[in-house]
């Protein structure tokens, strides 16, 4: 828990959990407006709703009156999620006016966030455009004409880049635009795209591609991340088939019957030339005289049958 | 406020004999151990009792028995040293859910064109036998696999797996990291643990301060020292010892040794913790609780809780654990070991351990038994996935959970 934390961030999250008065936690029903962004996969999520009272006449003047959160995360998500209602109740704003807050407006409010920590502010702009674009759905605002690009269904569609957070290309390519992301450790703090296998950082068409089509190849940066060394093939010698098949005919005929009648039996993990790795079941699992069994009774039975250099080892 | 302190596995608190004994060499009894006078020789005559008592509590002769600055280093010099002195074997074997000091150390052998098996554990964290008996190969050359997981206290059965590597090929070495467990449940070098090369453990999660740590390398074992540059611990890791921590060291192991009977104490007020927690929190998974595990450790998974607003919460209450979660790591990630369970996909995040010690009370256990349950409440309140009226999740929680944006 190391994490540095603003006193507002603290007092926010505080508020919010002991359900003080004028916080904004909860949900409206019947919103104006709903919007959702992250996952419980990811490890943080946000359901964000608001109200607006209604311009009789003109729905592009409806004012939102009311805001609340809904928000599965961490300290920073749950202030994050606070600090974005609190902001849009100030300000009284027009749901389209309410697209200008920024993730920046809300790292402002807290008094700073840590570096790794930007993408719970992030969370909270997204799920306040997709509010807002469900409101104008509700309500008939065409926000193209408005002058408002809203691409987040195309996005969704996108093809996959970061795989573990589900980060589609189209939003990465506004994103990185639109949050100035220099470099994939700043993407991975805003957006978590790349934050968890990292297979998609130098991946073709991953994270790197991406910034480097949009901003260019930044000079003297290296092609590529000096991929790791394929691991030499394995030299794995394959156990004479015939041995094996000798040694699994032994223990059916002459090993399992006999364990068998004593309400007992055997499962061979695995052989390894003549290394028969073996498990005793039923009645004979328990037995004080299992690992003698194995040695005496198996290992002897194929040292006859099969090969005297055979040895058993008991799993 | 007072602190009640649950997470003995992140670190413990220094026993008052042990902080006592460190201060005369850190006041007069200054003199280097490897100096030719007999004020250093009664210095070196206390590592020597020191290494007697370390080496006492598992069973070890005391010459094999080295010092080092902490478990960390003695996994690096074991992976490190088995390599460098056994440079025709490529292949290493270990598991899904070591801690990050061997972890990362085999995949940076990787790196240099190492073959690492990760061996799976099951869904209590329990190790795959089977595929680790196909994991062993001619050309393996070490077996790194954890006594006790730190996160979730499952116990790997080390006695048998390193029969089963030594029955293989007796020129496979066999490395324990036991940090977690050495001082909280017996091991014998000479008995159960026979067939075990090396082992690490550290001073500090027994109660001696933090800075020292220890490694056993059975006579004979092959493995180069990392440290190098000097004759100390018989040319094995060079550098000046430290001598506080040592001598405070030898004490808390010959404390821990006396105290491995009040193991039952320990597993008791845990036990009543899991209980009481399960009884009063519906929807929480106990990680490991079917395997073997540490007296100690309790790992649970609150779904639909994130850990880190837990944790914060707990502080708040005077209350020091640990979590899991990807948010307490500085990576994105949830912890790798519970990802390794498959633990769901709702509660990995909200993953919360508590950690005993002999030092915790029974008045400690009943406040967070009385506090944790209303944190989690409070929690589920603000959670989009929670009916907070019926105290179950919402039923369209499993659907908006995979959700990543809904217009």
């Amino acid at each position: 828990m190391a994490w540095e934390y603003s006193e507002k961030t603290v007092q926010l999250f505080m508020d919010a959990v002991h359900g003080k008065p004028g916080t904004h936690m909860g949900e409206i029903e019947n919103p104006d407006g709903l919007g959702e962004h992250g996952s419980i996969v990811c490890g943080d999520a946000l359901r964000f709703t608001f109200r607006v009272e209604r311009h009789p006449t003109d729905p592009r003047l409806d004012r939102i009156v009311a805001a609340r959160y809904l928000t599965f995360g961490c300290t920073s998500a749950i202030a994050s999620s606070e600090a974005l209602c609190a902001i849009i109740e100030e300000g009284r704003y027009t749901p389209i006016e309410a697209l200008k807050i920024t993730n920046e407006d809300i790292v402002k409010y807290l008094g700073g966030l840590p570096t790794q920590k930007i993408h719970c502010s992030v969370m909270g702009a997204e799920a306040l455009e997709a509010a807002v674009f469900n409101w104008a759905q509700r309500r008939g605002v065409d926000l193209e004409k408005e002058g408002v690009r809203l691409s987040m269904k195309d996005e969704n569609e996108g093809r996959i880049v970061c795989k573990c957070f589900s980060v589609s290309e189209p939003y990465l390519r506004r994103k990185i635009r639109e949050l100035n992301l220099r470099s994939i450790p700043e993407i991975t703090h805003a957006l978590k795209a790349g934050g968890a296998c990292q297979s998609c950082h130098h991946a073709p068409g991953g994270l790197q591609d991406l910034l480097d089509e949009i901003w260019g190849r930044a000079a003297g940066e290296p092609v590529s991340a000096a991929a790791s060394p394929e691991p030499p093939a394995a030299g794995e010698p394959l156990s004479p088939y015939q041995l094996m098949k000798r040694i699994e005919r032994a223990i059916e005929e002459r090993v399992r019957p006999a364990l068998q009648s004593d309400g007992g039996d055997l499962e061979i993990v695995d052989i390894k030339e003549r290394l028969v790795y073996c498990r005793l079941k039923g009645a004979c699992a328990g037995c004080a005289g299992s690992a003698m069994t194995l040695k005496m009774m198996v290992e002897r039975v194929l040292k006859e049958e099969v090969d005297e250099r055979i040895r058993v080892i008991a799993v | 406020m007072k602190l009640i302190y649950l997470d003995n596995n992140a670190t413990t608190a220094v026993a008052p004999e042990a902080a006592a004994a460190m201060q005369p060499f850190l006041a007069d009894q200054y003199f280097n151990p490897s100096s030719m006078y007999a004020a250093a020789a009664r210095v070196a005559r206390a590592i020597k009792d020191a290494r007697r008592d370390v080496a006492a509590l598992i069973g070890a002769e005391p010459d094999r028995l080295f010092f080092t600055g902490c478990a960390t280093e003695s996994n690096n010099w074991a992976i490190f040293g088995a390599a460098r002195a056994r440079p025709e074997r490529r292949h290493i074997v270990t598991s899904a859910v070591e801690h990050p000091a061997v972890r990362e150390t085999c995949r940076e052998l990787g790196r240099l064109g190492y073959e690492i098996t990760e061996v799976p554990v099951d869904r209590e964290g329990r190790l795959d036998m089977n595929a680790y008996v196909r994991a062993l190969r001619p050309d393996t050359l070490l077996v790194t696999l954890m006594h006790a997981n730190n996160e979730t206290g499952v116990i790997f059965p080390i006695e048998g797996l390193s029969r089963i590597a030594k029955e293989t090929d007796p020129g496979i070495l066999f490395h324990t990291d036991a940090t977690q467990s050495v001082g909280k449940i017996p091991i014998d070098l000479a008995g159960n643990f026979r067939h075990v090369d090396m082992l690490s453990f550290s001073g500090h999660k027994l109660h001696a301060p933090k800075g020292v740590g220890a490694l056993y390398v059975r006579r004979g074992a092959p493995l180069r020292p990392f440290l190098i540059g000097g004759h100390q611990e018989g040319g094995q890791r060079a550098g000046t010892e430290n001598v506080p921590h040592i001598v405070a060291f030898g004490v808390a192991a010959q404390l821990a040794k006396r105290h491995l009977d009040d193991e039952s104490a320990i597993r008791s007020k845990r036990d009543r913790l899991q209980a009481e927690l399960a009884r009063r929190i519906p929807m929480m998974e106990i990680n490991g609780g079917g395997a073997p595990r540490l007296p100690n450790t309790l790992n649970l998974a609150v779904h639909f809780v994130e850990g880190e607003a837990m944790l914060y919460q707990l502080d708040a209450h005077g209350i020091c654990a640990s979590s899991g979660s990807a948010c307490t790591s500085g990576s994105l990630e949830p912890s790798h070991v519970l990802t390794a369970m498959n633990v769901p996909f709702t509660a990995r995040h909200g993953s919360i351990r508590f950690s005993l010690s002999r030092f915790t009370t029974d008045e400690e256990i009943d406040y967070t038994i009385e506090t944790f349950p209303r944190i989690v409440e409070a929690l589920r309140r603000i959670c989009p996935y929670w009916d907070v009226a019926r105290n179950v999740p919402r039923p369209d929680a499993a659907r908006n959970a995979g959700a990543v944006a809904v217009g």
